[in-house]
């Protein structure tokens, strides 16, 4: 079992391969006259395939700080929300509102996640010392006050409207609409695959061995001599790092940000993903965040069958995703996928 | 010179002086225990001197370096290992993992290599499974190297926690209570393994309350009352003191 002995080999790899295959096929898509055709059936399948693979590495992030190490950090949206942010002001031209740099995309996206990252690491040096709930209470502030000053710093953010006038690289690529989006899809996708095969090396090698150490006994791991601080911080950056290249990936695909899009829902989303899925399981958070997501898009369909109203629909929905979340944590503490006794909730 | 001293140290927690200006000095390759009623300072003793807690007071010098005040960490890569009073597992981890863990200066543990697999990385991924699996074997865990700690009995987990230790090759090992709550046959082992440490030139202080054992065990008992240093010297010497013998009775010390 892969869990027991994580020497390093599996799955990894696959996930590499798969993730370069996505992005040489989402390249051939963008770069040749090659195109797809996609019923429009499918469409919103795809264009919810879109949003899982950039939740995809909110989670997969999350799980590195929680799942792994135990970090709780209850304010994940503000990573994405900072390197969609400062991806979106390097690179947008002629926005309506807010700062617009317009510099190149890749530029635009690389200080995305940096912004990201130093973020992280300011929030790591102020409060990486504390106790979970109280780790859990700073992250969670700090999304608050970065929402508020997206909202109200006009100037500079673009307030409620956000910044517009972002470049999309693959829209300027490709004209036909359904090429367009199937190139996406694959290109977001290759990076979420490629960014599960590098968060499971991590944790596959001792790396990930410490930081599980860490988060069943800190001072245990220190006294064999483990730096704890050092990898606490790591595993917050890393993660913080990868909301920015999501929160980047998501405005050069979007080609707008605004404060609606990254309210305490998006974290909220992921931390159900993972505790549905199987918090520790790279694969399992994934699996568990598909779920939730799809709960969603088939609760679009249901709306259309059943006779209430649409307000009526959306608290239902809430209630259905409530309801499961008690289930799970009533009969299967560890997630659907989850390990109970390397989760520690076997007892 | 002594190997590991503590001059002076002084610790209080809120009104209370747990340890009061107590000097104690361990020479290399001795293998001395610590004894002394309850609330004697024992722990909090060997918690100055691990790192866990700062001492208010004093100093503690490992070979001639002040490492007073100095993070269990750093401690533990100048050679200065402990284990716990209430033995502390990874309890989310496999037995075998839980040793792999505490081997030091593993390039794996960086994040470039972790994420290069690194051939570095791989091979001395190998050597650390094996040592870690000799240690296993040493103290009789290899049936349950797969097994998640947290299975494990009490006195199995007094024997992990040595076992990890020991994959850090420390010069001086600190035990706290290492027979509590363990059965006599395993107590009889576990004193052989350390007898056997210390008679490899490993550096070895053990706090116990089980005294036969410990006074059959060690060169030198340091006897602790109120948080200062009542009697030191030969097991059989410190045995027969007067002053011992009210403190452990429950007579009129002061």
């Amino acid at each position: 079992m892969s869990v027991r002995d994580r020497l390093p080999s599996g799955h990894g790899n696959t996930a590499l391969l798969a993730g370069i295959g996505c992005l040489l096929v989402g390249g051939l898509f963008s770069l040749t006259p090659l195109q797809a055709e996609l019923p429009s059936v499918l469409y919103v399948f795809v264009e919810v395939g879109i949003t899982f693979a950039i939740y995809g590495m909110l989670v997969l992030g999350l799980d590195l700080q929680y799942g792994h190490t135990g970090l709780v950090n209850f304010g994940h949206v503000v990573f994405f929300a900072v390197g969609a942010y400062a991806t979106a002001m390097v690179a947008a031209q002629d926005t309506f509102s807010g700062i617009g740099l317009g510099y190149p995309w890749p530029l635009a996206l690389l200080v995305g996640v940096i912004a990201a990252a130093l973020l992280g690491v300011v929030v790591s040096a102020t409060s990486i010392r504390l106790r979970d709930d109280f780790l859990a209470i700073v992250t969670l502030a700090t999304a608050e006050i970065f929402h508020s000053i997206f909202v109200n710093f006009e100037g500079i953010f673009g307030g409620n409207v956000g910044i517009l006038g972002v470049p999309r690289p693959i829209a300027g690529l490709v004209g036909d609409a359904d090429t367009r989006v199937v190139a996406t899809l694959l290109v977001l996708g290759g990076v979420t695959l490629i960014t599960l095969a590098t968060v499971t090396r991590l944790t596959d090698a001792p790396y990930g061995r410490v930081l599980r150490a860490i988060r069943a006994d800190e001072l245990v791991t220190r006294s064999v001599g483990k730096s704890t601080i050092t990898y606490k911080t790591q595993a917050f950056v890393y993660g913080a790092a990868l909301a920015g290249l999501a929160g980047g990936l998501f405005a050069l695909y979007n080609g707008a940000v605004a404060p609606g899009f990254f309210t305490i829902q998006v974290t909220v989303t992921v931390w159900i993903g993972m505790l549905l899925g199987g918090a520790a399981n790279h694969r399992a958070v994934l699996a568990g965040l598909a779920i939730i997501m799809g709960l969603r898009l088939i609760s679009r369909f249901g709306l259309g069958v059943t006779p209430v109203s649409g307000d009526v629909f959306a608290a239902l929905r809430l209630v259905v995703v409530g309801l499961i979340l008690v289930a799970v944590i009533r009969f299967r503490p560890a997630g659907i996928w989850g390990d109970p006794q390397e989760l520690g909730v076997d007892r | 010179m002594s190997l590991l001293s503590a001059d002076g140290i002084t610790k209080e927690f809120g009104g209370l002086r747990a340890i009061d200006d107590l000097s104690v000095s361990i020479d290399e390759g001795e293998l001395v225990g610590v004894m002394g009623p309850n609330g004697a300072g024992k722990s909090t003793f060997f918690n100055c001197v691990s790192g866990v807690i700062p001492p208010d007071n004093g100093t503690v010098t490992l070979r001639g370096t002040d490492v007073t005040g100095d993070s269990p960490e750093s401690l533990a890569h100048r050679g200065l290992v402990r284990t716990f009073q209430d033995t502390r597992e990874l309890e989310t981890m496999t037995v075998r993992d839980n040793v792999r863990l505490a081997a030091p200066d593993q390039s794996g543990e960086r994040t470039l290599p972790a994420l290069l697999r690194s051939d570095e990385m791989k091979n001395e991924e190998v050597a650390v499974r094996r040592r870690a699996d000799q240690l296993i074997e040493t103290f009789e865990l290899d049936h349950l190297a797969d097994e998640y700690s947290s299975n494990l009995s009490g006195g199995q987990r007094k024997l992990l926690e040595l076992a990890r230790t020991l994959m850090l090759d420390p010069d001086v090992l600190m035990l706290d209570e290492p027979f509590a709550g363990v059965n006599p046959t395993l107590t009889n082992e576990i004193a052989d393994h350390v007898r056997g440490l210390n008679d490899d030139g490993m550096t070895v202080v053990i706090i116990e309350h089980e005294l036969e054992t410990l006074t059959s065990l060690v060169d030198r008992l340091v006897v602790l009352q109120q948080g200062r240093l009542l009697v030191e010297g030969e097991p059989g010497v410190v045995l027969e003191d007067e002053r011992v013998i009210d403190a452990y009775l429950g007579g009129d010390v002061e």
